[in-house]
C-alpha cells in the first residue's frame, strides 16, 4: 500500500513539474516570439541634399563639418562675378530696349500727326515697330531678373535646420548646377525606425508607447508609434521583359518572417543623448498603452484627431487578439 | 532590458547568456535536489530534470528583467 502512495507521489511530482515547465516555456516562447520588441531598429532622419542651383568656382565656405545651421543659412558662396557681369549685360540690353521702344513711339506719333501724307503701309510697320520693341523690352526685363536670380542663388542657402555631415567642399572647387554637395540631416525628423517581424504587426497600433535602448547606452529613451509602413517590396516578384509577372518558382520550405518599418517619433529626448541618425536601438513596443496625450499638450489635438482616425481600424485589429 | 548583451564589443542576445546563467544555476539546484535525497521522489530523473532547467529558465529570464529595468 505504501509503496503505490510512493508511486503515485513520484508521478505526480513529476509531472507537476512538467506542467510548470509547459507555462513557463510558454511566457518565454510568447515574450522571444509574439510580443512586440525587436533588435533591429535604427535611428534615422531626412537627409536634403543640398545642391547649388548654378555652376561655379566656390570661391568662400561659411560652415564647417557637423556644424549645426540654421534653416536660410548661406553654407557657401560660388564666386559671383560672373553672375554680376551678366546681370550688368542684361541691364544694360534692357537699357538699350527702352531706348529702341522710346524711338518707336516717337516714329509712330511722327507718323500719325502727318495724316495722309504717309501711306497706311509705313504707319502699319512703324506700329510694329512699336510692338516689338514693347516685347524686347519684356523679354530684357525677364532676362535682368534671371541674372538676378543666378546672383542670388550663388550664395547656397541651408533648406530647413539641421547639421551638416561628410561636408568636403572647399573654396576653389567647382560645382555643377543640381549636382548634390552638402548632406544637411533634418534635426527636426530624428527618428527609430523599429523592423518588426510581420508576425508581430498585429500586437502594434499607432500610439503605442515604445521603450528604446540604444546600443551600448545604459539608460533608455521613449517614444511613441507614429505610423506603421504601408508596403514592402515583394521579394518573390519581379517585372520580365515582355512585362508580365515573373514569379520565383523556388519556394522556401524553411522561411523567415518579412519585417515591416514601424516609425517611431521619439519623447523629447533627456540631456547628454547625441542622437546620431544610423544608431542601432533595441525597441519594445508597450502594447495598449496609448493614451498619453496629455503628456505632449502641443501634440494633443493632433494625437486625438488621429486615433479616432484610427479607431474603426484598430478596434477591427484589436477583436480576434482580445480572448487571449 | 536591452536584448543584448555586449560581452568585449561582441553584442549577443540575451536569451543565450540567460540560457548559459541557467545552466549553471540547474547544475547546482540538481545536486542539492540530489543530496537532500529527492529524486527519491521523481519518476523519470531525465523528464524532471528539463523541466526543472525551463522553469529555472523563466526565474532567471524576469530575474534579469526586473535587474536591468
Amino acid at each position: 500500500m505504501s509503496f503505490s502512495l510512493r508511486g503515485l507521489a513520484r508521478v505526480l511530482v513529476t509531472l507537476l513539474m512538467c506542467v510548470a515547465a509547459f507555462f513557463a516555456g510558454r511566457a518565454l516562447w510568447s515574450h522571444y516570439m509574439s510580443d512586440p520588441w525587436t533588435r533591429d531598429a535604427k535611428v534615422r532622419a531626412d537627409i536634403v541634399g543640398v545642391a547649388p542651383d548654378v555652376s561655379g568656382l566656390v570661391s568662400e565656405v561659411l560652415v564647417q563639418d557637423n556644424q549645426p545651421v540654421k534653416a536660410g543659412e548661406v553654407l557657401f558662396r560660388i564666386d559671383p562675378a560672373r553672375f554680376a557681369i551678366a546681370l550688368r549685360q542684361s541691364e544694360a540690353a534692357l537699357a538699350g530696349g527702352r531706348a529702341t521702344l522710346e524711338q518707336a513711339a516717337r516714329e509712330l506719333k511722327r507718323y500719325e500727326k502727318l495724316g495722309d501724307v504717309v501711306s497706311q503701309q509705313k504707319t502699319e510697320q512703324a506700329q510694329l515697330a512699336l510692338d516689338s520693341a514693347a516685347a524686347a523690352v519684356q523679354q530684357a526685363t525677364a532676362a535682368r531678373d534671371l541674372a538676378k536670380l543666378n546672383l542670388e542663388r550663388s550664395e547656397v542657402r541651408a533648406p530647413v535646420t539641421g547639421v551638416i555631415t561628410n561636408f568636403t567642399v572647399r573654396p576653389g572647387d567647382y560645382v555643377a548646377a543640381g549636382a548634390a554637395k552638402v548632406a544637411l540631416i533634418d534635426t527636426d525628423s530624428l527618428r527609430v525606425e523599429a523592423y518588426l517581424e510581420e508576425t508581430k504587426l498585429n500586437r502594434v497600433h499607432v500610439g503605442d508607447s515604445a521603450t528604446i535602448w540604444l546600443m551600448g547606452q545604459p539608460t533608455p529613451l521613449h517614444g511613441h508609434v507614429e505610423s506603421i509602413a504601408a508596403g514592402i517590396e515583394d521579394r518573390e516578384r519581379t517585372i520580365g521583359s515582355g512585362l508580365l509577372a515573373n514569379i520565383n518558382p523556388t519556394f522556401s520550405w524553411v522561411r523567415l518572417a518579412q519585417r515591416i518599418p514601424v516609425r517611431i517619433r521619439l519623447d523629447p529626448a533627456p540631456d547628454g543623448v547625441n542622437l546620431v541618425a544610423g544608431m542601432t536601438a533595441t525597441v519594445y513596443i508597450n502594447q495598449g498603452n496609448n493614451n498619453q496625450a496629455g503628456d505632449r499638450p502641443q501634440e494633443a489635438k493632433q494625437e486625438t484627431k488621429q486615433e479616432t482616425k484610427q479607431d474603426g481600424a484598430s478596434q477591427q485589429n484589436r477583436a480576434p487578439a482580445s480572448p487571449r | 532590458m536591452t536584448g543584448e548583451i555586449d560581452i568585449y564589443g561582441v553584442y549577443v542576445p540575451t536569451l543565450l547568456v540567460l540560457m548559459l546563467a541557467t545552466l549553471a544555476v540547474s547544475l547546482l539546484v540538481r545536486r542539492a535536489l540530489a543530496w537532500a535525497g529527492f529524486y527519491a521522489l521523481v519518476w523519470h530523473r531525465g523528464l524532471f530534470d528539463i523541466a526543472l532547467y525551463v522553469v529555472l529558465l523563466l526565474g532567471v529570464f524576469n530575474l534579469s528583467r526586473w535587474w536591468l529595468s
